[in-house]
């Protein structure tokens, strides 16, 4: 039968995968704009919800998430390149698009085992230079920082933000406790590892401390957590919770935001600029 | 099976021959997205309308397939129908998209789209295999959307996120069944269902 010869069959399968992935593709880039909006507003309901100011109960779409964000949060743009962090730009420079940095040789940098960039314990392979993070003041004190993380875990890299408590900041970085911690993109197993977006999971990471008087990163995910540092690991996701205490070792450790949160205790100025 | 006539086609898989209570099929992903009445009704839209519109497109193309690849074409159609389900979920009905997370694209693997397209659309042309897909669909929706009402009334004693029944937390009188947010109640509901289904139809049962 000619429907069955070999001929016909290579003719079927070229034919169909092109009309298909001809559908496809140009579907995904006709709605790709809304998708970007839709997805950028998740990542603000994040850092919202990280910083505690997200109504507790409310679904999307009953709060305006912009409003809230503006009112709220003040994005800072940092430079990690520099000896020590500092405040790279003025509140409302236009936020840095991390991922769009990560393609860019000036923008980023491997991370190469240097005393700049530290070992890839997470996992990322580039870490930008230019990094934005969040403020939240009251009046013109620091209340609460956000800080991007993302680190590799089982399947994919997470990408969420952690958010530092300053309220009873003193000079000691025992003081400093964990605010919230929010993953806003991962491919992650559902179920398992994907429990990271679990709340009462998430819940357990409120108040944890994070730093010994020396500054070393002490909060971790553990098996059987006690005391004030560790939060109970996902049962079923041992590799993707290893992930998430490696990109806290990372990121709040000396190559990522350690200098920068050191510089805000020392220097009470810098908690309270306008 | 005697000639059907469109209307038995779309409406007898919807009760008399229900995908889930008589084939059960699709099981996996009407214990997972239940646990709301929300999500089991976009799941359920989602579900039909890719078992529709990929039935009618491989009964288009049946004169065509080779039978060697029969089952790879199919799956090809079935899986871009997803995925346009699944850009569209993502552009128009984002936290949706987040709560169903896989599911959506786990339609690909749902046996009920692939076993209409293998069964029914492969010897039928698109408008009887349009309405086939559309009426297993709509069956599928049936059990979705009730297994959805009881979970989530009984779970959380909401309907569609409008308390019906105030919790003991909220300072109401309901104490909600846990076992309804965990996926093992959908079994037991699934279960009475095929059990009920069975007492009013009892030719469906196997004989011994």
């Amino acid at each position: 039968m000619q429907r069955d010869s070999i001929a016909n069959t290579f003719r079927v399968a070229i034919l169909l995968c092109l009309v298909c992935s001809v559908a496809v593709s140009s579907l995904a880039v006709g709605l790709r704009s809304t998708q970007k909006e839709k997805k950028e507003e998740f990542r603000q309901q994040n850092i919202l919800k990280a910083a505690g100011l997200w109504p507790t109960g409310s679904d999307v779409g009953d709060v305006d998430t912009k409003a809230l964000f503006e009112e709220h949060i003040r994005p800072v743009v940092i430079d990690f390149s520099k000896d020590k962090l500092t405040k790279a730009f003025s509140p409302g420079a236009p936020e840095i698009e991390t991922e769009a940095a990560l393609r860019d040789e000036k923008l980023s940098k491997s991370i190469d085992g240097s005393e700049d960039t530290g070992t890839d314990i997470a996992g990322i392979r580039r870490r930008e230079v230019y990094a934005t993070i969040y403020e939240v003041r009251e009046g013109d004190r620091l209340k609460t920082l956000v800080l991007p993380i993302r680190g590799y875990g089982l399947w994919s890299t997470l990408w969420g933000f952690i958010a530092i408590d300053f309220s009873n900041a003193t000079d000691d970085p025992q003081s400093l406790k964990v605010a919230g911690l929010t993953y806003y993109k991962h491919a992650e197993t559902p179920g398992l590892g994907g429990e990271v977006d679990n709340p009462s999971w998430k819940k357990n990471w409120n108040d944890k401390q994070i730093f010994d008087e020396k500054w070393t990163v002490q909060l971790e995910v553990a098996k059987n957590a006690s005391g004030n540092y560790q939060v109970d690991a996902l049962s079923g996701a041992t590799l993707t919770s290893n992930g998430v205490s490696n990109m806290l070792l990372y990121w709040l450790g000396e190559p990522g935001y350690g200098p920068y949160l050191k510089s805000l205790l020392e220097n009470k100025d810098g908690r309270t600029d306008p | 099976m005697a000639e059907q006539t469109p209307k038995q086609i779309l409406l007898d898989p919807v009760l008399e021959n229900n995908p889930i209570t008589f084939q059960i099929l699709g099981l996996c992903s009407s214990l997972a997205v239940t646990t709301n009445l929300n999500t089991s009704i976009v799941m359920a839209i989602a579900v039909t309308l890719v078992t529709a519109c990929s039935s009618a497109a491989v009964a288009f193309i049946r004169l065509q397939i080779p039978s060697s690849i029969r089952i790879i074409v199919q799956m090809t159609v079935i899986a871009s129908m997803v995925i346009v389900v699944d850009q569209f979920l993502q552009a128009y009905a984002f936290s949706l998209s987040q709560k169903l997370s896989v599911f959506v694209g786990l339609i690909i693997t749902n046996c009920i789209v692939m076993g209409r397209a293998e069964a029914y659309a492969m010897k039928n042309g698109p408008w009887l295999s349009f309405l086939d897909g559309l009426g297993n669909g709509l069956g599928y929706s049936v059990v979705l959307i009730i297994i959805g009402l009881v979970r989530e009334l009984l779970g959380s004693g909401k309907i569609l996120g409008v308390t019906i029944l105030k919790t003991v937390t909220d300072g109401g009188f309901y104490v909600p069944n846990g076992l309804m947010l965990i996926s093992p109640s959908a079994f037991f509901l699934i279960g009475l269902l095929v059990w009920l289904n069975r007492t009013i139809r009892p030719n469906q049962i196997e004989k011994e």
